[in-house]
């Protein structure tokens, strides 16, 4: 029996940020949902990555693993990455991590869209 | 002010060694420590610190499989909840030194794992192995309770 958590991810494009939305727990099932994503909206050419969290309830290590494994590709595919809709107790830990130098945190989708526009 | 000498300060879990099951004992801690007031920040916290310390065991100290339990044991005690978490030391735990900084990870020069140890630390108000009944790793951690409503200062 496995006890794998829901994960919902999908992709659209909004003012030309690569918006996923990741709806549910991150944790070490989560990976091939989360980088076959990232690899769909790079493949069509997206500059701007916005990893849109809804209803974590749950990220843990191994999940901070994948979306760390996802910035070092967005390092060297020249892209700009951001979060948004993480719970204070998770942008609390994004930061204890190091991962907001490498990634705009932002409480939402149009916060972070906003941040955006003022990078281009 | 202590919390009411007639509610039960202690509770016990076993569970397999299966990632996911930590989400059950995460989900049974909170409400144990929301029952005695503590602040839900705080809870959030433990939360992790749990479910870290639950992988751990799961992964490392009994190998993932699944016959092995992970036992928890949490109790209140001088305003402080104190959880254990023990395996049966199929790999006994070591630390591997100073874990890689962010950048490093991102460079390439290890692993991505191994933040787990790193958040118990900085989100709980003490943690380490201890010395078990057994031949496994005790691993314990606890939380200094702030209180939000009836059994607070």
């Amino acid at each position: 029996m496995m006890l794998e958590d829901e994960l919902t991810v999908s992709t659209r494009e909004r003012d030309e940020v690569a918006v996923i939305d990741l709806v549910g727990d991150v944790t070490t099932f989560a990976e091939e949902k989360i980088n076959t994503a990232y690899r769909e909206v790079t493949s069509k050419g997206a500059r701007l990555v916005l990893l849109n969290f809804r209803q974590n309830d749950y990220i843990n290590s191994a999940g901070i693993a994948i979306l760390i494994g996802i910035v070092t590709e967005v390092n060297r595919n020249h892209q700009k990455l951001a979060v948004s809709g993480l719970s204070q107790h998770f942008q609390k830990i994004f930061r204890m991590v190091g991962l907001a130098q490498y990634a705009g945190i932002y409480q939402d989708e149009e916060e972070a869209l906003a941040g955006f526009k003022s990078l281009t | 002010m202590s919390v009411p000498t007639s509610i039960q300060t202690s509770m016990e879990l076993s569970l397999p060694s299966e990632l996911g099951f930590e989400v059950i004992a995460r989900d049974a801690i909170a409400a144990f420590a929301r029952r005695f007031g503590i602040a839900a920040d705080r809870i959030e916290d433990l939360k992790t610190v749990l479910s870290e310390a639950c992988i751990n065991a799961i992964e490392h100290g009994n190998s993932l499989q699944p016959e092995l339990r992970v036992q928890i044991f949490c109790r209140l005690e001088n305003e402080r909840l104190i959880v254990d978490v023990i395996d049966h030391g199929v790999v006994p735990f070591v630390i591997q030194g100073t874990p890689l900084s962010m950048v490093d990870k991102i460079a390439g020069l290890g692993s991505l794992r191994g933040m787990g140890l790193m958040l118990i630390s900085q989100l709980s108000d003490e943690a380490g192995f201890v010395a078990g009944t057994g031949d496994g790793n005790c691993f314990r951690f606890a939380f200094c309770c702030q209180y939000t409503n009836g059994f607070g200062h």
